[in-house]
This record gives structure tokens, C-alpha cells and sequence, in this order.
């Protein structure tokens, strides 16, 4: 008789994690292969296809690092509300909030330097999507609501707000009965980096570096891990939850309304529907994968964006697209999934020793 | 009782480790049918291992378990549970939107629920105890008393011919307490057996026939008739008997009243009194000890002076200033230490790392503008390690590795630095090994002779007899007696203890 259970190693294996790494995405692309075949698709040729537009160029690099942007700065933001051990679920509708502030700006800042220009409108960006967040911060800090609902119910607000702005009074005369805001001035565009890539990505290689910093460096930082890891202990050392609470929930949607205004200002170039496609949720994966750390965020969404162009890629062979979403599926579980066996090992235990609390 | 009853349970020399803990050694309990029977003890002193070794959720490494005279050997609650043996543990196991009627009958249901069937046979099997319940409510909204009545009646449903409760008052008004106390009785008539597990020896007074009492690990009285049994011999029987304790740390005179609290009420978590218009000082350069029976007070009254628990009246002072609704910080700040009873969860944070727990105190001070200084913290951390003799990892690991010696000397230490004046320390060495509990002890002592006043409040009365410049006894949130530990006799302390105001 016995079970196989979990054990937390008593130390992180050394190495363990990129031995992992490899294994995972073995397996899974093992499996993927058997996908691929059954759905009859040469699975060779298909990963190459997805090496090849995600990584296999300069070209593919920007356009990953392109999708990685938003990608991160969700996951942070979500990362960041998940140190206090809460969830924001509302980084979608806070990115939207960002792009709607930043293209605010860029409409009652046309002709200003551009350089003014972008840094105000990334500012309202992030203004915009704290204000999403401060309702939900303010509820569950002063009467305990919970944030996950508050939050998830925001974004649909925020959507309902940014349709009524294409249809109605931003929606662009020139579009022939379509709902779209008009095209971006030039100035109100983020510089380019090099092929597609934008300076999108050094902003938010910055802002996941400085919160990192931040929060290990610093005496906030530290009142937050304090906060994070028990309440009681917090209250005792004189650190206030509610503050705690609060600022960490306008934080957090703060940096998601960057990542709004990032893709308004550098991928999109005009406010649409879709100018998010659904980057607030896939922020939640990124930061449960990434174990809410901000080192781990910004590998993580390389990862995942790197997956989703291949993904993508794929699906001009003629693989159907829920086919490359499992394919997708398969390698970011596989790869980072793994992980967990660098801090667990499995062991079998007997029925007799399971009872011995 | 009529001894010639058989007996229903018969525990046999259990033996039962855990890492670190021997928590039953050589424990026997003989029940009576038709009777109640207390079982008493302190905390630790093996009582929920013991009933947990009968209700089949441990297998004890040694002894015999008998049921109407069969051993039976237990290899899940189920199995105890098929053998008629039902518990009901401190911590209620229910589904909040579950009707009464739909827990009582959960796991045993047929596969289709008639709702008006199964209401109208729990509400029969309530009425024939007089447990007063409406089988159609769904269980959020039933007061604590109430969700006790359906566990009760869960364990009753299937049929338990002996039923296991496990500190059942602890969450109980007064009156709810009584009530529960019939329900026992009416239970009782029917063959029953009840074994009641306790230590507020009032209610063991008024509802048991019979009583075992525990101490560590081992029973030290069988079946005592309570009938004839005073509460005092029982108060007596739970803190033990041990000769007067040597060592005593060489008597000093006392200073300046550090501390004094005066006209202290405090409600507890359920917002009934925990503790009473009670006053007391504590002088520089002295241990005053509080003694009692856990659960008069005693974790009420250090959260309060903590500043971790708001009071409804009186004043706290701390070295002559009037901190009666200061913050915890500005407690600190003013000189207090604060050894908590819980420790992982107000003491530390768990998922930091060993500089991070022990800077806690006094991060503000180590700072170079918005940053921690890294080196402070690790010189801080170090001297704490370094004087305590905290056995630590690298320091940059998780305290979680720490062994609970080490994680109580870590937050003593970082409680003891500093400018300290009061110390409070609520059972400081409990769960800790011999060699911890002496390297703490000697902690206090230390302190002691430095000019802190300390008061320590502790289960273990040989530690407080050790340590204490002066005993007090709390009782239902008062102090019921000082004791000068040289001369007390332990009979008046345990008299004090179960209530009655002895000299």
C-alpha cells in the first residue's frame, strides 16, 4: 500500500530548474508530436515554423519581445497585488483604461513634442488604470470586499467604456461606418528599438527591475513582504494593512495601465476593440507561473510570447487554431510546470506513516 | 456511579511519539456505560492525542483500545465510527449551505435526498435529546451552540454509542454551556457513554460522574468519583506535585513599578468578559508570575497590554507613561517586549528569512534613506544569533527551517534588545525541549537582573514556582490570590486555580 505525495525539498536543487526546464518541454512536444500526426500535420515541419517566427530571427525576436511586453507588465501588476496575497483580476480592464487615457492625451496633445507627448500620455496611462483599481483597493481595505469580484467586474466597465468611445464620439469619420478611434499622430508613437521592437520593452524591462528592487531593497518593500507573510506580525510591528492594502491595489493597476498605454502608444496605432487581446488574463498566468516574482514575470513572458507568435505562426500552415492553442498550452505547462520538481521531490509513503500528523 | 456497569472504553498503556514530543506515555482511561467522564489536563498533557487515538484518527504505537470489552484496532475515524465511537472535535466540520437536516445525514444518505423524510427524522432524533434545532436552517446561519447541536446530532444519527467531545465549551456562552450540559445527561440516560474532555473545572463539577486526569502524557488518577472528588484535589492533580524546585534565582530588590495595569476589562473573541476589573504591578528587576488554569484571561490579558487586543476600560502604564491605546509600535518604542503565545502567527512572518524576522523591532532604524542597509540588518541580525545562540541556517533562509527552540530564541532575543523595561512573555517555553526551555528560562532570569519587569504567564506551575519573584491566579479574568512562590503550598495555588479563594 502507499501514495505518492509532494515533499518540499529542504533546498532549491542546484540547476534543477533549467534540467527541468528541458524535461518539461520535452515531454510536451513529445506529446505535441502525437497531436500533430493524429491531426495530420508534419510535426517537424510545424516546430520548425514556431522556432523559426518566434525566435529564428531579429525579426521574429521583435515581434516576440513585442508580445512580451504587455505579457509582462500584467504579470507584474497581478505579481504585485499577489505579494500582499491578493488578486487582481481587473488587468485587462485596467489596460484598457491606460490605452483610453493615453489616447486622451494624445488627442488634446496634438502638437506637442513628442517626447512630452509620449510621457504624458504613458503617465495618464498608468493614472488611468489606478483609477480602475483605487474603487476595489478603497472596498477591500476599508470594509474587506472582496477584490477578486470588484476587480473582474471592472473590466467589463471598462470595455462597455472604450465601445462607447469608438461608436460614438472618438469613432473615426474616415473608417466608412466602422468602430475605430482615428490613427495616432506620429509624434504619439514610441520609438522604435530595432526590426518591429519598440522602446515598449526597455520601459517595461525598467518598471519589472525597479519593482523588483523595490521590494527587496527598501523598508516598503520589506513592511510588504512583512504584510504578504502574516498579518498579525505586521500589525504588531506597527505596519498598517490598510494602507498596505490600498497602495498595492493602485500599484498594481497602475502598471497595468502602463501596459495599456504601451500598446496603444507603441503596437496598436489607434484605439480598437481588441487593443488587448486578453493580455490582463494571460498577466494572471504569467504571474502564478513566474511564482509572483518579479525576476521570474519578465522570463515568463518571453516565454509566453514567444509561444503565442509561434502559435500563430503555425496556423498559416493550416493548423487549425484550437490545435496550436493546445500545442501552446502543452509547451508553457510542460516547460514551467516542470519547474515545481527543482523545489519538490517526489516521494512514496507508506499508508502507515500518512496518518503521523 | 454503579461500578458493576461494564465498561463501554477501556485505553490500555497507549503509547503514542511524535517528532520531537512524546505526547501519550502509558495513558489509561477505563469509561463506564451510562456515565460522563471528564477528562482533564493541561494543555499538552496528552488529552486530544488520547481521543484521537480512540476516534481512529491515530494509531497509537503501543497499548490496547477495548470497546464493550473487544480490542478493536482502529485503522480510520470510520472504522471507530462503525465500532459506535463519535467525535466531536473543537473545530466543527460542516457545510455552511447545507441545511441542518442535509449535514446531519451527509455520507450516509440514500442516493435520493427526500427532504421532507430526512427533516422530519432529524428533528425526531433532536427532540428525543432536547436539542433544540430547526432541521430545515442552513447551517451559516446558526449561532456556535447551535452548530455544535449538529454535530452532535450527526455523531447521534449514526448511531454512536459513545461520543467524544473535545473541549466542547470552549465555544459556548454560559447558558449554551448548561444546555449542553442537559443534552449530556438525557444522553447518559439512554446508555450512552460521554466522555467530555476539559479543564474549566466548574463545568466537570456539574455534569461528570466520573474523572481521568493527564499529565504529561501519563494518567495520574483514574476514574475519580467527582461526586467525591473536591475541585481543588483536581486543580491539584493537573498541575502535579513535584518537590519544591531548586535553583531559584538569588532574590534582588525591586525598583520602580514599570508596569501597572489598573481596572482592566477585556471581551474576548465571542464579546463576553475575559477579563475583569483587574490591576496589577510589576516592578523593575522582578518575574511576577500568572498562574492558572488556560483560559481565564491569561492570552486576553498579554494581547492587551501588547496593544494587540483594544480593551473596554482601565489603563496600561509603561514606565510611567499612559499607553492604555497605543499602538503596538509605540508600545515597543516606550520599552515593552512582547513574547507571543502564537509565534509563527504574531511573532514572525514565516516566509522571510532570519535578518527579516529579527530586524522586525527595529527596521525604521536601519535604514539609509528609502533602503534597508544590508549591512546594519546582517550586523543586527548577527548580534541577536550571536547572543541568544540561535542555531541557524544561512541567514538568508527561511525561518520555516528553524527548529522551535530556535525560532523562540530568535524572537526573544529580538524582543529582549534594545531599551527594554516590560517584558510580557505568554508561554515562553512552551513545546520547547529541556535545553530550550532552560536556555530561555535563563533568558528571563538575565533580564531580571538587569532591571526589566517581566511577567510571565505560564501553564507550567514548577516554571513559575522557579522563576517568579511573586505568583498571581487568574480566574474567569480576575486575580484570585498572590503567592509568594518560596512558601506557597501548591494545594492553595490549585485552590486558587479551580476558583476557590483559599487563606
Amino acid at each position: 500500500m502507499g501514495r505518492l505525495i509532494l515533499v518540499r525539498r529542504e533546498k532549491i536543487l542546484r540547476g534543477g530548474q533549467p534540467l527541468a526546464f528541458l524535461i518539461g518541454l520535452t515531454i510536451a512536444m513529445t506529446i505535441g508530436i502525437l497531436l500533430l500526426v493524429i491531426s495530420g500535420h508534419d510535426p517537424f515541419a510545424v516546430y520548425e515554423r514556431m522556432v523559426e517566427a518566434s525566435v529564428g530571427s531579429p525579426k521574429a525576436w521583435s515581434i516576440t519581445l513585442n508580445r512580451a511586453v504587455p505579457l509582462g507588465l500584467a504579470g507584474l501588476a497581478v505579481a504585485v497585488a499577489g505579494s500582499m496575497g491578493l488578486w487582481n483580476i481587473g488587468a485587462e480592464g485596467q489596460i484598457l483604461a491606460g490605452a483610453i487615457m493615453a489616447a486622451w492625451v494624445a488627442r488634446v496633445g496634438e502638437g506637442w513634442p513628442s517626447p512630452i507627448l509620449i510621457t504624458v500620455m504613458l503617465l495618464a496611462a498608468v493614472a488611468g488604470g489606478a483609477l480602475l483599481g483605487l474603487g476595489p483597493a478603497v472596498a477591500r481595505a476599508q470594509i474587506g470586499v472582496n477584490e477578486i469580484i470588484t476587480t473582474l467586474m471592472l473590466n467589463e466597465v471598462a470595455l462597455r467604456l472604450l465601445q462607447w468611445l469608438i461608436h460614438g464620439p472618438w469613432k473615426d469619420p474616415e473608417s466608412r461606418g466602422f468602430p475605430l478611434a482615428p490613427i495616432l499622430p506620429e509624434e504619439a508613437r514610441l520609438p522604435g528599438l530595432f526590426q518591429r521592437a519598440h522602446w515598449g520593452a526597455v520601459i517595461a524591462l525598467l518598471v519589472i527591475a525597479l519593482f523588483g528592487l523595490v521590494a527587496s531593497k527598501t523598508a516598503w518593500g520589506y513592511e510588504l513582504r512583512v504584510a504578504g507573510s502574516s498579518g498579525a506580525t505586521a500589525l504588531y510591528a506597527g505596519i498598517s494593512l490598510k494602507k498596505k492594502i490600498l497602495t498595492v491595489l493602485v500599484l498594481s493597476g497602475g502598471i497595468a495601465g502602463l501596459a495599456g498605454g504601451i500598446e496603444l502608444s507603441g503596437n496598436s496605432d489607434r484605439i480598437v476593440e481588441g487593443i488587448s487581446a486578453g493580455y490582463g488574463f494571460a498577466g494572471i498566468i504569467v504571474a502564478a507561473l513566474a511564482l509572483l516574482r518579479p525576476s521570474g514575470v519578465a522570463a515568463v513572458a518571453l516565454l509566453f510570447g514567444a509561444v503565442q507568435v509561434g502559435g500563430l505562426s503555425i496556423q498559416t500552415m493550416g493548423v487549425s487554431s484550437s490545435v496550436s492553442t493546445i500545442l501552446q498550452a502543452l509547451i508553457l505547462f510542460g516547460a514551467i510546470g516542470a519547474g515545481v520538481f527543482s523545489r519538490y521531490s517526489i516521494k512514496r509513503v507508506s499508508k502507515e506513516k500518512m496518518d503521523v500528523k | 456511579m454503579n461500578s458493576s456497569n461494564p465498561l463501554a472504553v477501556h485505553l490500555v498503556d497507549i503509547w503514542k511519539r511524535f517528532p520531537g514530543v512524546i505526547a501519550n506515555a502509558g495513558a489509561t482511561l477505563s469509561v463506564t456505560e451510562g456515565t460522563i467522564h471528564a477528562v482533564l489536563g493541561e494543555n499538552g498533557a496528552g488529552k486530544s492525542t488520547l481521543m484521537n487515538v480512540l476516534a481512529g484518527m491515530y494509531r497509537p504505537d503501543a497499548g490496547e483500545i477495548q470497546v464493550k470489552g473487544e480490542p478493536c484496532w482502529f485503522q480510520s475515524p470510520a472504522d471507530a465510527l462503525s465500532a459506535g465511537i463519535g467525535m466531536v472535535h473543537q473545530e466543527f466540520r460542516l457545510v455552511p449551505s447545507f441545511t441542518v437536516a442535509e449535514n446531519v445525514v451527509l455520507g450516509t444518505a440514500e442516493r435520493i435526498l427526500r427532504r421532507s423524510s430526512i427533516e422530519s427524522d432529524v428533528g425526531n432524533l433532536a427532540h428525543e435529546f432536547g436539542l433544540s434545532i430547526d432541521p430545515s436552517r442552513p447551517v451559516w446561519q446558526l449561532s456556535m451552540g447551535e452548530r455544535q447541536r449538529v454535530e452532535i446530532l450527526k455523531t447521534l444519527y449514526r448511531n454512536a454509542q459513545i461520543l467524544i467531545l473535545d473541549e466542547p465549551t470552549a465555544v459556548l456562552t454560559p447558558k449554551e454551556a448548561d444546555e449542553l450540559g442537559a443534552t449530556l445527561r438525557e444522553m447518559a440516560k439512554t446508555g450512552r457513554s460521554i466522555i467530555f474532555i476539559s479543564h474549566k473545572l466548574h463545568e466537570v463539577k456539574e455534569f461528570c460522574d466520573e474523572a481521568t486526569v493527564l499529565r504529561d502524557g501519563k494518567t495520574v488518577a483514574a476514574s475519580l468519583l467527582v461526586k467525591d472528588t473536591e475541585t481543588v484535589e483536581l486543580a491539584g492533580l493537573m498541575v502535579g506535585s513535584s518537590p519544591a524546585t531548586t535553583n531559584r534565582p538569588v532574590p534582588q530588590t525591586r525598583g520602580e513599578p514599570f508596569l501597572s495595569i489598573s481596572g482592566l476589562r477585556i471581551l474576548d473573541d465571542r464579546f463576553l468578559p475575559a477579563v475583569q476589573d483587574l490591576s496589577l504591578d510589576v516592578y523593575s528587576g522582578e518575574i511576577v508570575g500568572i498562574a492558572g488554569v488556560s483560559g481565564n484571561g491569561q492570552r486576553e490579558l498579554a494581547q492587551a497590554i501588547a496593544g494587540l487586543r483594544s480593551m473596554t476600560s482601565g489603563t496600561v502604564t509603561i514606565n510611567g507613561e499612559n499607553l492604555s491605546n497605543a499602538l503596538p509600535v509605540d508600545r515597543s518604542k516606550a520599552g515593552l517586549g512582547y513574547v507571543p503565545e502564537d509565534r509563527l502567527g504574531v511573532g514572525l512572518a514565516p516566509r522571510l528569512n532570519v535578518i527579516e524576522n529579527a530586524i522586525l523591532r527595529n527596521y525604521r532604524n536601519l535604514r539609509q534613506g528609502p533602503l534597508l542597509a544590508d549591512e546594519q540588518m546582517i550586523t543586527y541580525c548577527e548580534d541577536i544569533v550571536d547572543r541568544f545562540g540561535v542555531r541557524t541556517g544561512p541567514l538568508g533562509e527561511p525561518i520555516a527551517g528553524l527548529s522551535g527552540g530556535n525560532l523562540q530564541r530568535l524572537l526573544v532575543g529580538r524582543e529582549l534588545s534594545g531599551d527594554l523595561k516590560v517584558l510580557v512573555a505568554a508561554q515562553p517555553t512552551r513545546g520547547l525541549d529541556v535545553k530550550g526551555v532552560k536556555a530561555i528560562q535563563d533568558l528571563l532570569v538575565a533580564e531580571r537582573s538587569r532591571g526589566v519587569a517581566i511577567l510571565l504567564i505560564s501553564e507550567d506551575l514548577d516554571e513559575l514556582l522557579t522563576l517568579s519573584d511573586r505568583l498571581l491566579v487568574m480566574h474567569e479574568g480576575k486575580i484570585l490570590g498572590e503567592f509568594d512562590p518560596d512558601t506557597a503550598k501548591r494545594h492553595d495555588i490549585g485552590a486558587a486555580m479551580a476558583g476557590e479563594v483559599a487563606t
